[in-house]
Parts: structure tokens; C-alpha cells; sequence
């Protein structure tokens, strides 16, 4: 049956914390590749553009960061130590 | 799926052995169900452990558009399109800015579908049925888009012998079959099969597409530097803001499709949401990632084909590679098994959303306030069927590309975003503000593609209705004055 009154209360969540936003800011624009010069491709870096690379690298910090994130600031009433 | 790919008497009865097991997951699924209730079949009885929850997830957010649609965006654009692995990552940002406050909510009130939380938090009928129509209007066309492309792939691998109208026809049965005898728990343990199946699937395209027609990544991306430079160059300005206004559009709306929050709603507990969430943020790596690498390929092996023939580049790559080896026919028996995969995997999900949607949110409220459980999920299945043979009707009657198809659905679906990101923190925001702020929203978002100007200087005409009705949900609160005790 329904067990949704076998769960606890909202304790943290991400979105309240500002310097999670900030950092997210700082990787979105490292992944957006806004500041290259136009017509720019760069060295291969494992196959890709140096351009392409970066931004996939920073795709890969956002996951991680992410992760961090969910694991560290989203918190149920009992999760916290 | 055409290109020449075409399959052996053994081949396809392998993957007709696939389908047909399909039908066992959904047999199976229906002698576990705990209650004939709409928690039950909607949600699974809100008991899905981390493999299921995770592997529904992935199943149902990767679709046959990341498989098809991707590769062929690749094929015409290059690298730009690298942008599909950012955008498909920000769906999970998308979650941490409302989910862990609806989760909570949703298992304190008993929610099933996310009209239930609209008019919980609203309680304006004009709201909650404005929201529910649009979502359903979305999910109808993400749903259309994978049944018409189930027609494609039959034919593909019978060389037309079987119509793609018969597919389409085959494959929507064996579907909705699964689909309304177990509800939510067989659409999501055909996902944990369908998911596996996809992770294999992109497995062997990273390794097999570019190694074997392009001799490696980088000697693909040297050739078409020289055959195409722009694909391999940094975008304009406008392609940039092309990125952020994706980042926006499937951030935002593919993190409130109406079955994704359903499973958000499912999970065994909140704990099992989070660690399946927490890796969902690296899939795009192993899934789009990999479709940009054959897209890629494709436009050095196989250029100058037209936009409709684009889409189709990922069955000509695989076309090209099975004929080499034993081995490598299997393996692209297990591509197109994948294939498979991804089309039913997000078509049964969003047809159980619209179906819980329509039965929920539209008749139990008008037509039957006092209705049983029971009746409401017998309803809720007859409803399916029907939703099915009408979207069977027009896939076989209509032609559009794949990607196109998926902008116009987030253009309207993208409306509903603030009734979850502000409507759950700001106390302040009414119903008739949200409204006001959903109409000019889709006045913009349709008003600007109805003109012929889907992009306007690169920002999605949804992205650019979306800013206006969230400047219409912050102004309608900010001058709402405060209320005193």
C-alpha cells in the first residue's frame, strides 16, 4: 500500500545554499563556449577541438559537482548525523 | 531507420523474441501488484528500489530522438551540437531546483500526478486543467514522434517487407499490452530490460562506429576540418546563445515532463531518488555523447545527404558495419535491439503519464467526482488504448523530422515551469498571477513559431515566452501586498 506517511520531513535543500549557484554559474559558463575567438578549433585534445574538450571537461566537473550537491545539501529529517 | 540495414530470418526472430518477453515483464508485473489502486498502478505503490528507479529513468529520458534525432542534428551542425550533452545534463539541475520540496510534499498528500500538486497548491480549477491539458498536448506529440519512428525501423530491417504502418501497428500493441496489465511496475521493469539494452547499445556504437568507418576520433574530426570547417569550429553568437537558451528549454522542461515527475513519485524513498539522480548527472556522457561521436562519423563517411535523410544516418553507419563480420552483424542486431529500446521505453512512460493524467485530472474532477479506485483505473487503462489508436492514426498519416517535432513540444510544456520552480517557494504567487503568466507565455511561444520565427536571435521561442511569463509570476507577487495577521 501507499507508504508516503513513512517518510520524513524536509530538512536542507539545495537551492537555498548560495555558493552551490555560484559554482554552477562559474561551470556553466566554462561549458558554454562563449569566449573562444570566432572560427577558433584548436589542437585535439583525445579526438575532440580543444574548444570541445573544454566544455566537455566541464561537463564532467558539473556531474560531479552535482553529485556532491544532491548528496551533501538534500536532506531528510534522520539523514543528518 | 532505412539505409539498407536489413536483418536475417535469425535476427529477427531474435528481436522478436525481445518484443514477446516484453509481454512476459508486463504478465509478471501484474501478478505483483499489491492493490487495485491508482497508487498501485501509477506509481508502482511508490516502491521502486535504486536498479528500477535508476534504469526507468534513463530509459525513459533517453528516447529514440537522442538515438536518431542527435545523430542527425550532428550530422548537419558538427560540434555545436556538443550542446546536447550540457542540455541533457541540466535536466538534473533542473530537478534539484524543485524536486526535493515536491518529493516531500508529494508524500505527505498521496500525489499522483502533478496536477494533483497544481491544484493542491493553488486550488484553481482553471489552473490545474490549463497545466494538465498542455502537459498532455506535449507528452501526445513526444509520444508521436517514437511511435512514428517504430515504423521507420521496421522497414528498415525488412527492406520494406513489412510496412511501417504494420510496425508501428505491431509494436504499439505489444506496448500498450505490457502497459495496462501492470500499470507503472511493468513499464518500469520493461525499462530495466530496455535500459540495459540501451547501455549496451551505445556501448558498442562508441566503440564500433568511429573505429571501424572513421580509423579513429581524431582522424574523423582532421577530415572534416578539411571537408567542413565550420563543424568543427566554435559557434557564432548566435549558436552560443543557442546553448543557453537549450540549457533553459530542456532544463527546465524535460525536468517537469509529467513521467518524469511520476517517477520522482515512485521512488522507495527519498534516499533511493537522490543516489539514482546522482548518477543520472553523468549519462549524457555515455549516451549523447556517443550519439555526436557517429554523427560525426557520419558526415565524413557519408556527406551530402539531405535533412530528412539526416535522420536516418545512424541506420546507414550501421548498415555500412554489419556486412564486415559475424560479430559485427550481432552487434548491430543489438543496436537496433536498442534502438527498440529507447522508442517503447519513453513512449510506454509518457502514454501511462497522459493516461493517469486524463483519468485523474480531467475525469474523476468533471465526470465522475465519486468514482471508486477501481473504476478509475479501469478507465485509466481503456483510456490508454484509445489514446494509443489515435496516435497510431495520425503517425501513420503525418511526416516531420524528429527534432523539430521534440522544439514544439517544449514550447508549450515549458509554460507549466513556473507553477513548480516558484509556485512551491513563493507563498505569494496566485493562481490568477501563474495563469495570467502561462497565457502570455504561450501567446509569445506560439504566437513567434505560428510567424515563422521558432528562434529569435537564437533563444527558442518557448525560452523567450517562458522569460515573460516568469517576469508575470515575479511582478504578480512582488505587488501582491503581504498578507497581515
Amino acid at each position: 500500500m501507499d507508504n508516503a506517511q513513512e517518510n520524513g520531513e524536509l530538512v536542507g535543500e539545495p537551492r537555498r545554499v548560495g555558493y552551490v549557484w555560484l559554482v554552477y554559474l562559474l561551470l556553466y559558463a566554462l561549458a558554454i563556449p562563449w569566449y573562444w575567438p570566432a572560427g577558433y578549433r584548436g589542437p585535439l585534445v583525445l579526438g575532440f577541438p580543444l574548444w570541445v574538450a573544454v566544455s566537455l571537461g566541464a561537463v564532467v566537473l558539473l556531474a560531479i559537482w552535482t553529485s556532491w550537491v544532491i548528496h551533501r545539501h538534500w536532506i531528510e529529517a534522520g539523514e543528518q548525523d | 531507420m532505412g539505409g539498407g540495414m536489413v536483418f536475417g530470418p535469425g535476427a529477427l526472430i531474435a528481436v522478436g523474441l525481445y518484443l514477446v518477453s516484453m509481454i512476459g515483464v508486463g504478465w509478471f508485473a501484474r501478478t505483483r501488484r499489491q492493490s487495485n489502486s491508482m497508487a498501485d498502478f501509477y506509481l508502482a505503490g511508490r516502491s521502486l528500489g535504486f536498479g528500477v528507479l535508476f534504469l526507468t529513468l534513463y530509459a525513459t529520458q533517453y528516447s529514440g530522438n537522442t538515438l536518431f534525432g542527435y545523430t542527425g542534428k550532428t550530422y548537419r551542425i558538427g560540434f555545436e551540437w556538443t550542446a546536447s550533452v550540457l542540455f541533457m545534463f541540466s535536466v538534473i539541475v533542473g530537478y534539484l531546483l524543485y524536486a526535493p520540496r515536491l518529493v516531500a510534499l508529494a508524500r505527505r498528500e498521496g500525489f499522483i500526478t502533478p496536477g494533483d500538486y497544481i491544484a493542491h497548491r493553488f486550488s484553481s480549477p482553471a489552473l490545474t486543467l490549463l497545466s494538465t491539458v498542455l502537459m498532455i498536448y506535449a507528452l501526445c506529440n513526444y509520444a508521436l514522434a517514437q511511435i512514428k519512428a517504430m515504423g521507420a525501423a521496421v522497414e528498415g530491417i525488412t527492406a520494406c517487407a513489412v510496412p511501417g504502418a504494420y510496425g508501428i501497428i505491431g509494436l504499439a500493441v505489444i506496448m500498450v499490452v505490457y502497459e495496462t496489465l501492470g500499470g507503472m511496475r511493468s513499464v518500469a521493469w520493461t525499462d530495466v530490460i530496455q535500459g540495459v539494452v540501451l547501455l549496451l547499445g551505445f556501448g558498442i556504437l562508441a566503440l564500433l562506429i568511429p573505429m571501424q568507418l572513421g580509423g579513429g576520433l581524431g582522424h574523423v574530426v582532421e577530415q572534416l576540418s578539411e571537408m567542413d570547417p565550420p563543424k568543427v569550429q566554435v559557434p557564432s553568437l548566435e549558436g552560443v546563445n543557442k546553448w543557453i537558451s537549450y540549457v533553459f528549454l530542456l532544463g527546465c522542461g524535460a525536468a517537469i515532463y509529467p513521467q518524469a515527475i511520476q517517477r520522482l513519485y515512485s521512488s522507495r524513498s527519498v534516499k533511493v531518488l537522490k543516489r539514482s539522480l546522482a548518477i543520472m548527472a553523468f549519462m549524457p556522457l555515455t549516451t549523447t555523447l556517443v550519439a555526436l561521436i557517429c554523427g560525426l562519423t557520419a558526415a565524413v563517411v557519408l556527406p551530402d545527404l539531405g535533412k530528412v535523410e539526416s535522420d536516418q544516418v545512424l541506420a546507414r553507419l550501421c548498415a555500412m558495419v554489419m556486412g564486415e563480420s559475424t560479430l559485427s552483424y550481432w552487434l548491430v542486431v543489438a543496436v537496433f535491439a536498442a534502438a527498440l529500446a529507447a522508442l517503447m521505453s519513453t513512449a510506454d512512460s509518457a502514454l501511462l503519464s497522459i493516461s493517469s493524467m486524463f483519468t485523474k485530472d480531467i475525469y474523476q474532477p468533471y465526470l465522475r467526482p465519486r468514482a471508486a479506485e477501481a473504476e478509475l483505473t479501469m478507465v485509466g487503462k481503456v483510456s490508454s488504448w484509445i489514446i494509443v489508436v489515435l496516435l497510431v492514426v495520425v503517425a501513420i498519416g503525418t511526416k516531420a523530422t524528429l527534432v523539430r517535432l521534440l522544439e514544439l513540444k517544449f514550447e508549450v510544456l515549458i509554460q507549466v515551469v513556473p507553477c513548480f520552480f516558484m509556485g512551491l517557494y513563493w507563498p505569494r504567487l496566485t493562481a490568477g498571477t501563474a495563469l495570467a503568466g502561462m497565457i502570455c507565455g504561450l501567446v509569445v511561444a506560439l504566437g513567434l513559431t505560428l510567424m515563422g520565427k521558432p528562434l529569435l536571435w537564437g533563444f527558442h521561442a518557448g525560452v523567450v515566452g517562458l522569460f515573460l511569463n516568469a517576469a508575470v509570476c515575479g511582478v504578480g507577487t512582488l505587488l501582491k501586498p503581504a498578507e497581515t495577521t
